[in-house]
C-alpha cells in the first residue's frame, strides 16, 4: 500500500468536480476540505466536506481566482496538498508555485509544465522538436520572404490564422492555392484590426475534423502510462457536450498509434501527474492539438472502461509515489459515455438559464453514474459555468451505451430550471450520432438538433396547467354545468 | 373568462369550464373534454387527457408551472390578468434597462441622480464568461441602481430605472 505524506486535502474548487474529489478522499482516509464563495453556501460539496472555509472577492468567480485567500485557507485547514479540479486556477503555473512555496503538495504537474503546455505555439514547437506529428505549417516570422512559398509547398486545404489570433477570428479556410494571396491579405488585415498583429501563420485544415484526447499519468521516476483515448467531437462554440471511450473512428492500429504518441510526448516533457494530450482527427491522420495539464471534466468515461480512479491516481503521485501500475496493466472493458447537464436553452442560442431547483431525481441503475453539483432547493445562477452535472453510462457496447444514456436522460427529472437535457436526448437519438458519424461541426451542420420541435403540441402541458392553477380552476368551478355547456353551443 | 400562459415568449389562450367527467379545456379553435387531474403524494399526479392517463411531475413557483410529462419538460408562466396590468402602471414614466440575460454586476458606472445621456454607459454585466455593457436608451436621470457590483440577476431583472427628465 503507498502511503501518504498528508492527512488532509483543500480543494479550490466548486461544484460537482469538488464533490466528486471529496468522495474519493474519504474513500483514501483523508480529510477533505473547501474553499466556497457565500452564492454557493448550500451546495453538496460545502455540506460534504470536513471543513468549509469561506472567501469572498468582487464576483463569486473572482472569489475562486484569488491564490492568496485559498492559500490561506489551505494553512488554515492545515491541508498538506491543494486539489485545484479543473477551470478556475488549475492551470495557473504561478498558483502552482505559490502552493508549493507555502508548503503545499500541488495536486497536479510542475509549474514548468504548465507553463511549456500553456504557450501553445511553445508547446507545438515542444511536441515538433521531438518528433511528434503536429500540423504541417509555416510559420511568416521564421522567414517573412518564403511565407507564402512555404504555405503553397504544404497543399490544400489550407488555414491562414493571425498569430497573435483566438477565437476563430481572422481565420481564412484556403481549399484552392490560387486564392492563397487574397486569403493572407485578407487574414493580415483582420489581424491588424483584432489584434493590432498582422504576423501570420498557416497551417494543413483538417477537414471535418474529430477531437481525440489521450489520458496519461506520470509520476516523478520517470513513469508514464496511457489510458486510452476519449472523443469528445460533440461540441458547441468550442465546448464539450458529449465525450466517449473508445473513439468510434480509430481502428486498432491508428489507437496503438496516438495513444503511443501522446505518452511519448509525456515522457519528452518528463510530465507528471494526470494529463489529457489532445489531438485533432482527419482523413486518417492525427495532429497535436495541445495539452491540458489538470483532470479534465470528461475523466469518468476513462474511469468506467479502466477501473482507475484518476483522482486517487492524482493524489499518490502528489505525494511522491510510484505510479502503481504499469502499461500492461491497464485494460479497457465495454463502451462509456458521458452528457453534459446544464442550465442553457440550445433552443435559443444556448442562452443560459436560473432557477430555483424544485424537484431533483437523478435515474439509477447498472453502469450508470451520476456526477452533481446540485441539490433539491438550490438556486442556479449565471455567477458560473452553465455546467450543473454529468450523466455517465457504461455498457459492453457502444450501441447499448448510447441507448443507456438516452434512457437515463429521459428519466432525469429537475424542474425549476430549464436545462438542455432535451437536446441532449435528441443527440442521443440522432442517426448520425448513432452511426459514429459525428466532427466537431456536426452541431453547427445540424441546426435542427438544437432547434428541437418548437410546433409540437402543448395541449397536455396547457390542459395539466390549467387544472393546476387554481384561479382558472376556481372560475370554472363557478360556471354551472348546464351554462357551460350552453357556452360552447353558441359558439 | 379567458387565461392565458407564456411558454416560451409565446402567449396561449384558454377556457377552463366544467362537464361530465371532469372539465372542458378550450384551446384557441380547438375543444378537448373530457380532462381531469389527479394530485398523488409530492409533486406527482395523473393528468386524464383524450382517454388516456399520463403521469405527470410538476413543481409550482409563484406565477411559474413547471411540468414534465413523457420526459418533456414545460415552463408555463401564468399570466394574472390584474397583475399585469399593475405592473405597467407602475413602470410608466419610468424607463427601464434589463438583463438580456442572467449574469452579475461587475461594474457599475453611474450613481442615483446623475443624469444620462441616449447611450452612455450604465453599468457592465458578466454572462456566460462574457462581458457586456448596459448603455442608456435614452437622455434622462438615473433614478434607481438595482443591483450592487457582484450581485446576481435573472433574465429580464430591471437593472436600473431612469426618470425621462433630467434633474
Amino acid at each position: 500500500m503507498r502511503k501518504l505524506s498528508f492527512d488532509t486535502v483543500l480543494i479550490a474548487n466548486r461544484g460537482e468536480i469538488a464533490v466528486r474529489i471529496i468522495k474519493t478522499l474519504r474513500k483514501l482516509g483523508i480529510r477533505s476540505a473547501i474553499v466556497y464563495h457565500d452564492v454557493d453556501a448550500r451546495t453538496p460539496a460545502v455540506l460534504m466536506a470536513d471543513k468549509a472555509i469561506a472567501i469572498s472577492g468582487r464576483t463569486p468567480i473572482s472569489a475562486y481566482l484569488d491564490s492568496a485567500q485559498i492559500i490561506a485557507a489551505a494553512r488554515n485547514a492545515n491541508a498538506g496538498a491543494l486539489h485545484p479540479g479543473y477551470g478556475f486556477l488549475s492551470e495557473n503555473a504561478e498558483f502552482a508555485r505559490a502552493v508549493m512555496k507555502a508548503g503545499i503538495a500541488f495536486i497536479g504537474p510542475t509549474p514548468e509544465s504548465i507553463e511549456l503546455m500553456g504557450d501553445k505555439i511553445r508547446a507545438r514547437n515542444f511536441v515538433k522538436r521531438n518528433g511528434f506529428s503536429v500540423a504541417p505549417s509555416a510559420i511568416e516570422e521564421d522567414d517573412p520572404a518564403t511565407f507564402v512559398s512555404r504555405a503553397r509547398c504544404i497543399g490544400a486545404p489550407l488555414l491562414v490564422k493571425p498569430s497573435a489570433g483566438g477565437g476563430g477570428k481572422g481565420m481564412r479556410i484556403v481549399r484552392k492555392l490560387d486564392t492563397l494571396g487574397d486569403a493572407i491579405a485578407q487574414a493580415r488585415s483582420e489581424g491588424l484590426r483584432y489584434f493590432g498583429d498582422g504576423r501570420l501563420y498557416v497551417e494543413r485544415y483538417v477537414e471535418n475534423p474529430r477531437h481525440i484526447e489521450v489520458q496519461v499519468l506520470g509520476d516523478a521516476f520517470g513513469n508514464v502510462v496511457h489510458l486510452l483515448e476519449r472523443e469528445c467531437s460533440v461540441q458547441r462554440r468550442f465546448q464539450k457536450i458529449i465525450e466517449e471511450t473508445p473513439s468510434p473512428a480509430l481502428s486498432p492500429g491508428l489507437r496503438k498509434q496516438i495513444c503511443e504518441t501522446a505518452a511519448g510526448i509525456a515522457r519528452a516533457a518528463n510530465y507528471r501527474n494526470a494529463g489529457t494530450v489532445e489531438f485533432i482527427f482527419g482523413g486518417g491522420e492525427f495532429y497535436f492539438l495541445e495539452m491540458n495539464t489538470r483532470l479534465q471534466v470528461e475523466h469518468p468515461v476513462t474511469e468506467m472502461v479502466s477501473g482507475i480512479d484518476l483522482v486517487a491516481e492524482q493524489v499518490y503521485l502528489a505525494a511522491g509515489c510510484e505510479l502503481g501500475f504499469s502499461q500492461s496493466d491497464i485494460m479497457s472493458k465495454g463502451h462509456a459515455i458521458e452528457v453534459r447537464l446544464c442550465a442553457e436553452a440550445p433552443e435559443r442560442g444556448y442562452a443560459p438559464t436560473t432557477g430555483k431547483i424544485l424537484v431533483l431525481e437523478y435515474p439509477d441503475g447498472d453502469g450508470l453514474r451520476i456526477d452533481s453539483g446540485i441539490l433539491q432547493g438550490q438556486q442556479i445562477t449565471a455567477a458560473f459555468d452553465p455546467m450543473i452535472a454529468k450523466i455517465i453510462v457504461h455498457s459492453p457496447t457502444r450501441i447499448e451505451a448510447a441507448l443507456k444514456a438516452h434512457r437515463a436522460v429521459a428519466e432525469l427529472v429537475l424542474l425549476g430550471c430549464e436545462t438542455n437535457a432535451s437536446f441532449l436526448g435528441r443527440i442521443l437519438a440522432d442517426e448520425a450520432f448513432l452511426s459514429g458519424h459525428v466532427h466537431t461541426g456536426y452541431l453547427d451542420e445540424n441546426p435542427h438538433i438544437a432547434a428541437g420541435n418548437s410546433a409540437s403540441d402543448l395541449s397536455a402541458f396547457l390542459a395539466t396547467a390549467a387544472l393546476l392553477t387554481r384561479p382558472i380552476r376556481e372560475s370554472a368551478d363557478a360556471v354551472p354545468e348546464l351554462h357551460a355547456n350552453l357556452g360552447c353551443w353558441r359558439n | 373568462m379567458n387565461h392565458s400562459f407564456e411558454v416560451d415568449g409565446v402567449d396561449f389562450q384558454l377556457w377552463l369550464s366544467p362537464c361530465q367527467q371532469g372539465y372542458r379545456l378550450r384551446l384557441h379553435d380547438k375543444v378537448i373534454a373530457p380532462i381531469a387531474f389527479s394530485h398523488q403524494a409530492d409533486s406527482r399526479g395523473v393528468l386524464t387527457i383524450a382517454g388516456q392517463r399520463e403521469p405527470v411531475r410538476y413543481a409550482i413557483d409563484g406565477e411559474m408551472l413547471h411540468v414534465r410529462i413523457r420526459g418533456r419538460t414545460c415552463i408555463l408562466r401564468y399570466c394574472d390578468p390584474l397583475r399585469t396590468l399593475a405592473s405597467t402602471n407602475q413602470e410608466a414614466g419610468h424607463l427601464v434597462a434589463r438583463a438580456p440575460m442572467p449574469g452579475v454586476v461587475v461594474k457599475t458606472n453611474v450613481s442615483p441622480g446623475q443624469p444620462v445621456s441616449a447611450g452612455m454607459e450604465l453599468m457592465t454585466i458578466e454572462s456566460m464568461k462574457l462581458e457586456t455593457v448596459i448603455r442608456s436608451p435614452q437622455d434622462g436621470a438615473v433614478d434607481r441602481i438595482h443591483f450592487n457590483e457582484g450581485e446576481s440577476f435573472e433574465r429580464d431583472a430591471v437593472l436600473v430605472t431612469l426618470s425621462e427628465e433630467r434633474r
